[in-house]
């Protein structure tokens, strides 16, 4: 009897029962929207800083030295991928040594970067590229990617040949790529670490290495802490502007996200507890009779809390549907991708739902202090 | 015949006003009492206090052995839901559940519901083919057979009838008064509020009202037909 009285009762006030499934409805929808956004605001900001590029950078400390000769500004490269390896940290999307030297085209002098061509694409995802990023080396064909400024002065084209000299030494490589960073790297050529290690007479010897590291600038910085541990002689450090900037955006947009969830919260009860004041209004007839039937106080309002708690079930569930879609919609427009999907969104938005409606229904609690007598005197 | 209702100098009075002024009768199990009196002579008080809808000020009201005054809260809930069965003049259905429904209301508040038992209660009142039908879609006749229903369901040792033919016409009136002449034979006992003389008489006894106290029936009704 107490289910079938209240779907008689849902019935019953439908009329007004819509105006607060709506404000639960739309509450819920939003505080959906925006809790699937914070649950995955994290992993998305991630993304997409990594799309800036590198974060952590080790490099020559100031007291380095190789081979117990004088402070130099190179690195072992071995000794400095060995400890990436030797900490096996999954969150590690890239990692690339370089070593810079100036050589000359002709008589052009250009900064050839010595590197793994094929790690960019992952180290620096925000590049592009005409082109390919490296092609297999075929016999006597030595691939690189040059940059746009500098395939403009020298008047280079896809599959053009590259003569580089240094120092004597000469070398020949086939450009496969044509590099737009729209920084610094426009005017550099990338190629092959092991041929520039040659050219400069420095095997095994880098400059310094660049990672891409997922994570929170907290994690990055935690890793940094520990391959700094492992590298004492070099400098590991994140690079700060990437990293701060990405924690700083992080705790504002939660900020902000929690807010609205509270405000919104606040703003679905006051809708609700308008609508249950009206309603309790229209109830009072009834309840004066329940309880002259002999209906405890507990019962009466178990009934009624019932319907609310049922309202705020039914606008939790079917907000945050359109929540999660919402959500999806907004990640599309504010990051370009979906965002993903959290079950745990619906029992959450269920549960905030159901306790909103039940607060909006404080004026319905009031009902147990009715006398039927008066009622039926029709006071 | 055991004693039902005893009310010894019931008082009641609402700010300055007093409805009941020190009234004292009995009532024996099985009889059918015909409240009478002028309106706002105190009838309904009465009616109220001893349902345990409304608390006296002073004196007692004793039903089945409960003094109704010294109930609390939950106390006058039992008491309701157990021992009456209120007709009022409104019907007072709840008007969004079926005629079934507003019978199975009674028994929900008493125990558990039997819906078998409440469909036999509507057809003994004549409704058995309106049982699904909503307050709304009966006419007032129907109405107030509904609340009789409903009053009967739980079996309790006493009908209160606040002017249960008020709203009616007379061939409902009649109906009625025919399901309260069942109830009677039947043994139940009734207190019922009316104002018509005709119905007055049904009653095997008549107390009359004026201003809040007991006054003597006047002659006319006196006779039983």
């Amino acid at each position: 009897m107490f289910w079938r009285l209240l779907w008689k009762l849902l019935r019953g006030s439908s009329g007004r029962l819509v105006v607060a499934i709506l404000a639960l409805v739309s509450g819920a929808m939003v505080i959906s929207a925006l809790l699937n956004l914070e649950f995955d605001i994290e992993r998305k900001l991630t993304q997409e800083f990594r799309m800036l590029g590198a974060n952590l950078v080790i490099s020559p400390g100031h007291d380095a030295q190789i081979n117990g000769a004088a402070p130099a500004a190179l690195m072992n490269e071995s000794e400095a991928f060995a400890a990436i390896q030797s900490l096996k940290d999954p969150a590690v999307v890239a990692a690339a040594p370089f070593l810079y030297i100036v050589e000359r085209a002709g008589d052009t002098p250009v900064v050839v970067a010595g590197t793994k061509l094929e790690e960019l694409p992952e180290l620096e995802p925000a590049w592009r590229i005409e082109g390919q990023w490296t092609t297999p080396s075929r016999e006597n064909q030595i691939p690189c990617i040059v940059g746009r400024n500098v395939v403009r002065q020298l008047h280079l084209a896809l599959g053009s040949t590259l003569l580089l000299s240094y120092l004597g030494k000469t070398t020949q490589a086939t450009l496969v790529g044509i590099v737009d960073a729209g920084g610094a790297e426009d005017n550099q050529v990338f190629m092959g670490l092991a041929e520039v290690q040659r050219l400069a007479g420095l095997p095994g010897q880098i400059g310094l290495a660049q990672l891409s590291v997922r994570g929170t600038a907290k994690n990055i910085s935690e890793y940094a802490a520990r391959l700094a541990a492992a590298l004492p002689s070099y400098e590991v450090r994140p690079i700060r502007q990437v990293t701060e900037a990405e924690g700083d955006l992080l705790n504002r947009i939660r900020l902000l996200i929690g807010s609205m969830v509270v405000l919104i919260l606040a703003l679905t009860a006051l809708c609700v507890l308008a609508t249950m004041a009206a309603l309790a209004m229209e109830r009072r007839q009834d309840v004066g009779l329940m309880k002259a039937l002999g209906g405890s106080i507990a019962r009466i309002v178990a009934l009624f809390m019932a319907e609310v708690g049922v309202l705020g079930a039914a606008g939790g569930f079917v907000g945050a549907i359109l929540g999660i879609e919402l959500s999806r919609w907004m990640g599309q427009r504010v990051f370009g991708t979906a965002i993903s999907l959290r079950w745990e969104i619906f029992p959450l938005t269920i549960a905030l739902m159901v306790a909103v409606a039940l607060a909006g229904a404080l004026p319905l609690r009031l009902l147990g202090k009715v006398k039927p007598a008066v009622i039926f005197r029709g006071e | 015949m055991a004693t039902l209702v005893q009310v010894e100098n019931l008082r009641k009075e609402f700010g300055n006003v007093c409805a009941l002024a020190g009234v004292s009768f009995r009532v024996e199990a099985g009889e059918w009492i015909a409240i009478m009196g002028p309106s706002g002579s105190g009838k309904t008080t009465l009616i109220n206090i001893l349902g345990g809808l409304d608390m006296p000020t002073s004196g007692q009201a004793i039903v089945d052995a409960i003094d109704v005054g010294r109930l609390d809260e939950s106390g006058l809930t039992r008491f309701r839901a157990q021992k009456i069965g209120f007709i009022f003049q409104q019907f007072h259905l709840v008007p969004y559940l079926t005629a079934l429904e507003n019978v199975m209301l009674a028994q929900y508040f008493h125990s558990t519901t039997d819906e078998k038992e409440a469909r036999e209660a509507l057809e003994r009142v004549g409704l058995g083919d309106r049982i699904e039908h909503l307050p709304g879609k009966l006419s007032g006749g129907e109405q107030q057979r509904v609340a009789v229903a409903r009053a009967l369901i739980n079996h309790p040792k006493l009908i209160l009838a606040d002017e249960p033919t008020g709203n009616l016409d007379e061939a409902n009136e009649e109906t009625v008064i025919q399901l309260f002449h069942e109830l009677h034979r039947e043994g139940h006992t009734i207190l019922m509020v009316t104002h018509a003389p005709s119905i007055g008489r049904l009653a095997d006894r008549r107390i009359a009202f004026a201003h809040g106290r007991l006054v003597e029936v006047p002659a006319s009704l006196k006779t039983s037909l």
